[in-house]
C-alpha cells in the first residue's frame, strides 16, 4: 500500500517539527528517513502512524484520505525505538496481542492465533523463548519480538523508529541484514527512521534526507551519495573536506566538470569546494600544477581504509584523506613527510539550491 | 548506593589520619548508635509495647469481653464500613487522576497535583469542620436536609465524607509518579496494534501498576480506619451508632475504662503493624514497577 | 476542554478521567473549602479580628505553634541522628528498625494519644520516674511537645535518609585527601549537602504538628489559656454552635498551613536545584 503525505506542517509550541513536507512512499519499498536529531523524521513517522496529528496537510493511504483516521484503524505496524514491549506479558502474549484485541467477530480462533505466533517466532528465530518475559531477553531479542508483534496483524505498512539505535554494533549489523532479508520476503511498504547514514545507505531502496523540518533530497542511496544537491546532504552522508577558493585563479580550484554545478563567474569569490576523503589522491611528487603541498600530521593505519591527516603549509587547512590499503602500503608514509595531494571529484554548490 | 565507610575500616591508608577522616571513631559510633536506639526505644517501642500490655492488663477474658461488647462491635463494624466505602472510591479517583496526569498533556498539571495534596496540609479538625459548615444544622444545606429528614452530620454519611476527604490523596500519590515513570509507550503500542481505550487500560496499564495500587490502598485503608480528628468533629459521638473504633477508644478512655480502651486500641495497633509490614514488603515491588525495562 | 490540552494526545480517556477527577475534587475538596471561606466572609473584619485576637485564642496559638516548633526542632536533631545511624552504621535487625520509623504514620492518632498519656502520667512507666524529679509531663505543655515529637519523627527521617544514601563517598574521600578531619568533613561537606532535606523534613514535621489533634488531646491538660491547643478550641466553639468563631480560627490556621505548604514546596525546589549542581 502506498503512502503519500501532502503539505504536512507540525509545530510543538514555537518549535516547528515539520514544514510543508510532501513525500510519496511507493508500495512495497523500504524507505529510510535520514537526518540529524530535530530534523522532524520521527514526528513524520508518528504522523503517518496516527500517533500525532498534523497541524495542516493530508495523509493518504493508497490514495485514500487517512488524515483523520484513528491510529487503531490505520492498520499500520509500528516498532518503537525502545521496543515498548508489554513487560508483564510473555513473548507469546506480546506477539499475539494485536490479534487478541480484535472485536469478537473478527478475532481468529485460539488455534489460528497460536499458529500465527509460532510462525512468526520461527521467522525471528526465537522459537524457544515464547514463554519468556521481556526483562529476560537481550536487546536484539527484544527488538525482534517488537518486530514480530508489529507484523502479527499483517499490517499494510510497517513503520520503524530508530529500530537499531540502542543496540551494540555487531547486533545492529546482524539485525540490519536480517531486516533487509525479511523485507525482500514480505514486501510490505516500510519506512524507517535513522540518524545513521551508513544504515540508511545499506538498507533502503530509497533515502529521504531531512533537516530542520524540511526534506533536503529524495533518491536511491547511490543518487544521494554520488549526487548530493546541497552541502548539507553532502556533509551528512560522509566526511568532507572544504577547499576555499579565494579568487578565480584556476590553479587553486578544481571542478569535476561532468558532475558539478558550476557557480557563475561573479560568485567565485568565497566559493567552497567539497571533496570526500576517499577522493583525495596522495603522491610523493607533484605531477601536475594542480597538486597541492601538504605535510603528514597523523596516520591511522588500522582498518579497511587507512586515514591520513595532513596540513597545508600555505593556508593551514587540515585535509583528511582515505586510501585503499594497498596504496597505503605502497606509499609507506611517515609523519612529517612532505607530500602532494590532488582532490578529485570536487563539487561546488550554488547557494540556496533546492529540489 | 552502597556506603563505603565500613569496608574502608580495613583499608589502611598510611597514617590513620586519612582513615579516621572517612568514618567516625568506634567510640563515637557506639555513642551515636546507642543514642539513636535509645531515642527510638523511648519514642516508639515503649509506647507500642505499652498498648498491648495495657490491653491485657486485666487478663485475656476481660480483653475478649471488651472487644466483643456490643458498642465495641458496632464501632468495629462502622470502621469497616467507612473504610469499605471510602477506599474503593478513592481508588477509582486515584487511578483516574493518575491516568489524566500521566498519559495526557495538558496545562495545569501541577495545580491539579497541589490540589490533590491539599488534605495533607489541612488539620484533621478543619477537615471535619468544613463538612459541618455545609451540612450541619446551621450550614448551607442544613435547613434543606432537616426538611427532608436527611442526616449527614452526626450520622454515617458525614463520617464517610470526612474520611474520604482525609484519605483520598493516598492512592493518587502512589500512582501518579509511578505512571509518569512508566510513560506512554506501551499504551501507544497497544493502540497501534488495534486495542480500544478500555482494552489498553485493563490489559496494558493496570497490570503494570498493580503493586502501586495495592500499596496505596493499604496506606489509604490504614488512615481511613484510624482517622480520629476529622470524624470526631462530624460524628455525634453517639454510642453504638456513630462511633468508629478510634472514637470508641476515646469514650472508653474518658470513662477511665482503661483496659477496655486499650483493648480496642490494640486492634488498631495490630492494623498499624500489618500496614508497616505491608509497606516494607510492597515498597520494593513498587520501586521495581517504576523501573521500565532497560532500553 | 480543548484549551486545556497542550497537544491532542492519541491516548484515549482524557476527557473521562480528567472530568471525573475534577468532579471528585470539587465535590470533596473545593466546595467544602470554599464553604469555609464564604462563612468566614460573613464576618466583618472587625468581628474577625476580635475573635482571633481574644486572649484565649491567642494563648492557644502560642501554645500550638510554640509546642510544634519545639517538637519539630527535636525531630530535626533526633531525626537526623536516626537517619545517620540507619544509613551508615551496621545494625542487627536494621530492616525492623527502619520499618518501625513509620509507626507514627501508621498508628491511629487516638491510640498514640491514650498510650502516651498513660505512659507519662504520674503512675505511668515513664512518668513515675520523672515525677519525683519534679518533671510533670502529662497534662502540661511538655506532654504536648512529647506527643508532637512522636508524630513528626518519620518526616525528618524519611526526607534525610534518601539524601544520605545518595551522598557520594567520593566527596568525603576528596575532603580527606585534602587533609580535613572527620568533624570538618561532617560540618563542611556532609551537613551542607543534606541541609535542604533537613529543612524540608523540619517544615513537614512542623506543618503536621500544628494541626495535630488526636495524639495531643489526651496528654494535654486541655485547660483554656494554659494547655489548650487550637484544634481543640475550634471543636469547643463548634460544640457551642459558635460557627463563626470556629470558622475564623480555622481560616487563620489554614492560612498558616498554606504558607507552610508554600515554604515546603520552595524548599523542595531549592533542594532539587542543589542536588542537580
Amino acid at each position: 500500500m502506498s503512502i503519500e503525505v501532502q503539505k504536512i506542517t507540525k509545530k510543538f509550541g514555537t518549535y516547528t517539527a515539520l514544514d510543508q513536507v510532501d513525500l510519496t512512499f511507493p508500495s512495497g519499498e523500504l524507505v529510510a528517513l535520514l537526518g540529524p536529531s530535530g530534523s522532524g523524521k520521527t514526528t513524520l513517522l508518528r504522523i503517518i502512524a496516527g500517533l500525532e496529528t498534523p497541524d495542516t496537510g493530508r495523509v493518504l493511504f493508497a490514495g485514500e484520505e487517512a488524515t483523520n483516521r484513528h491510529v487503531r484503524e490505520r492498520q499500520v505496524g509500528f516498532v518503537f525505538q525502545h521496543y515498548a514491549l508489554f513487560r508483564h506479558m510473555t513473548v507469546f502474549e506480546n506477539i499475539a496481542f494485536g490479534l487478541t484485541v480484535r472485536p469478537r467477530g473478527e478475532r481468529p480462533t485460539k488455534a489460528r492465533i497460536r499458529d500465527r505466533v509460532m510462525k512468526l517466532l520461527g521467522l525471528i528465530q526465537l522459537d524457544n523463548l515464547a514463554d519468556r518475559y521481556p526483562a529476560q531477553l537481550s536487546g536484539g531479542q527484544r527488538q525482534r519480538v517488537a518486530l514480530a508483534r508489529a507484523l502479527a496483524t499483517e499490517p499494510k505498512v510497517l513503520l520503524l523508529d530508530e529500530p537499531f539505535g540502542s543496540l551494540d554494533a555487531k547486533v545492529r549489523q546482524e539485525l540490519r541484514r536480517w531486516l533487509r532479508r525479511m523485507h525482500n520476503e514480505i514486501h510490505v511498504t516500510s519506512v524507517f527512521v535513522t540518524h545513521d547514514q551508513e544504515e540508511a545507505l545499506e538498507l533502503a531502496d530509497r533515502v529521504v534526507v531531512m533537516n530542520q523540518a524540511k526534506v533536503e533530497q529524495v533518491g536511491t542511496p547511490e543518487e544521494v551519495y554520488e549526487n548530493p544537491v546541497n552541502p548539507f546532504v553532502f556533509n551528512f552522508l560522509g566526511n568532507v573536506n572544504l577547499f576555499h577558493c579565494r579568487d578565480q585563479v584556476a590553479g587553486e580550484f578544481w571542478t569535476n566538470s561532468a558532475a558539478a554545478i558550476s557557480a557563475s563567474a561573479g560568485e567565485k569569490v568565497g566559493t567552497v569546494g567539497y571533496a570526500r576523503p576517499f577522493d583525495i589522491q596522495i603522491s610523493r611528487t607533484a605531477d601536475t600544477n594542480e597538486d597541492i603541498a601538504a605535510i603528514v600530521l597523523f596516520i591511522q593505519g588500522a582498518g579497511a581504509l587507512p586515514r591520513i591527516e595532513m596540513r597545508r603549509p600555505d593556508n593551514g587547512q587540515i585535509v583528511q584523506a582515505e586510501l585503499p590499503r594497498d596504496r597505503f602500503r605502497q606509499l609507506g608514509l611517515r609523519i612529517g613527510e612532505r607530500v602532494f595531494i590532488r582532490p578529485t571529484n570536487v563539487r561546488v554548490f550554488e547557494p540556496n539550491y533546492r529540489i | 548506593m552502597q556506603n563505603q565507610s565500613l569496608s574502608l575500616d580495613r583499608f589502611s591508608v598510611g597514617a590513620g589520619a586519612a582513615r579516621n577522616a572517612l568514618t567516625e571513631s568506634a567510640a563515637v559510633r557506639w555513642l551515636l548508635t546507642g543514642l539513636a536506639l535509645a531515642f527510638l526505644a523511648l519514642i516508639l517501642v515503649i509506647p507500642l509495647v505499652a498498648v498491648f500490655t495495657q490491653a491485657l492488663d486485666k487478663g485475656l477474658d476481660a480483653y475478649w469481653a471488651a472487644i466483643t461488647e456490643p458498642d465495641a462491635m458496632s464501632a468495629i463494624r462502622l470502621t469497616l464500613l467507612t473504610a469499605a466505602i471510602s477506599v474503593p472510591l478513592n481508588l477509582v479517583f486515584g487511578v483516574a487522576a493518575a491516568w489524566a496526569i500521566a498519559k495526557s498533556k495538558f496545562r495545569g498539571k501541577s495545580l491539579l497535583i497541589t490540589l490533590i495534596d491539599l488534605p495533607f496540609s489541612v488539620s484533621p479538625v478543619i477537615s471535619g469542620l468544613i463538612y459541618v459548615l455545609i451540612f450541619g444544622l446551621q450550614g448551607w444545606f442544613g435547613p434543606w436536609l432537616a426538611e427532608h429528614d436527611i442526616k449527614i452530620i452526626f450520622a454515617i454519611p458525614g463520617l464517610v465524607l470526612a474520611t474520604i476527604f482525609v484519605t483520598f490523596p493516598f492512592v493518587a500519590r502512589e500512582l501518579i509518579p509511578l505512571m509518569q515513570a512508566q510513560g506512554t509507550e506501551e499504551e501507544e503500542a497497544a493502540l497501534v496494534l488495534g486495542a480500544s481505550g478500555w482494552q489498553t487500560f485493563f490489559r496494558v496499564t493496570l497490570p503494570n501498576v498493580i503493586w502501586g495500587i495495592l500499596y496505596g490502598v493499604i496506606l489509604c485503608n490504614a488512615r481511613a480506619m484510624g482517622e480520629f480528628g476529622a470524624v470526631s468533629v462530624v460524628s455525634g459521638h453517639i454510642r453504638g451508632l456513630t462511633n468508629t473504633m478510634p472514637l470508641h477508644v476515646e469514650i472508653l478512655y474518658n470513662e477511665y475504662n482503661f483496659a477496655a480502651a486499650f483493648a480496642v486500641a490494640s486492634l488498631l495497633a495490630l492494623l498499624a503493624l500489618f500496614t508497616l509490614a505491608a509497606k516494607t514488603l510492597l515498597g520494593k515491588k513498587v520501586r521495581q514497577e517504576a523501573q521500565t525495562t532497560t532500553k | 476542554m480543548k484549551f486545556l490540552l497542550k497537544q491532542r494526545s492519541v491516548i484515549p480517556g482524557f476527557g473521562l478521567s480528567l472530568g471525573f477527577t475534577v468532579l471528585y475534587l470539587s465535590l470533596i475538596v473545593l466546595i467544602p473549602l470554599s464553604g469555609l471561606l464564604f462563612k468566614s466572609a460573613t464576618l466583618s473584619w472587625q468581628e474577625f479580628w476580635e475573635i482571633v485576637s481574644s486572649a484565649r485564642v491567642l494563648a492557644s496559638f502560642r501554645l500550638t505553634f510554640g509546642a510544634a516548633l519545639v517538637a519539630a526542632l527535636m525531630n530535626g536533631a533526633f531525626g537526623l541522628l536516626v537517619a545517620w545511624v540507619l544509613v551508615r552504621y551496621p545494625l542487627p535487625g536494621k530492616r525492623l528498625v527502619d520499618a518501625l520509623v513509620d509507626l507514627p504514620f501508621a498508628l491511629p492518632t487516638a491510640v498514640a494519644g491514650i498510650t502516651l498519656a498513660g505512659l507519662y502520667s504520674g503512675n505511668g512507666w515513664i512518668g513515675r520516674f520523672l515525677e519525683p524529679l519534679g518533671i510533670k509531663v502529662a497534662y502540661t505543655p511538655l506532654g504536648i511537645i512529647v506527643a508532637l515529637t512522636f508524630i513528626g519523627l518519620p518526616f525528618v527521617v524519611r526526607t534525610v535518609q534518601p539524601m544520605l544514601e545518595d551522598l557520594e563517598s567520593e566527596l568525603e574521600e576528596a575532603a580527606a585527601c585534602l587533609g580535613a578531619n572527620r568533624w570538618q568533613i561532617f560540618t563542611r561537606v556532609i551537613f551542607p549537602t543534606i541541609t535542604p532535606a533537613l529543612l524540608t523534613g523540619f517544615a513537614l514535621a512542623y506543618a503536621r504538628a500544628i494541626g495535630e489533634y488526636g495524639s495531643v488531646i489526651f496528654i494535654a491538660g486541655n485547660m483554656p489559656m494554659i494547655s489548650e491547643i487550637t484544634p481543640l478550641l475550634i471543636i469547643t466553639k463548634l460544640e457551642q454552635y459558635d460557627y463563626a468563631g470556629a470558622t475564623a480560627i480555622a481560616v487563620v490556621m489554614l492560612a498558616i498551613s498554606f504558607l507552610m505548604l508554600l515554604t515546603i514546596n520552595l524548599l523542595q525546589w531549592w533542594s532539587r536545584r542543589h542536588a542537580e549542581r
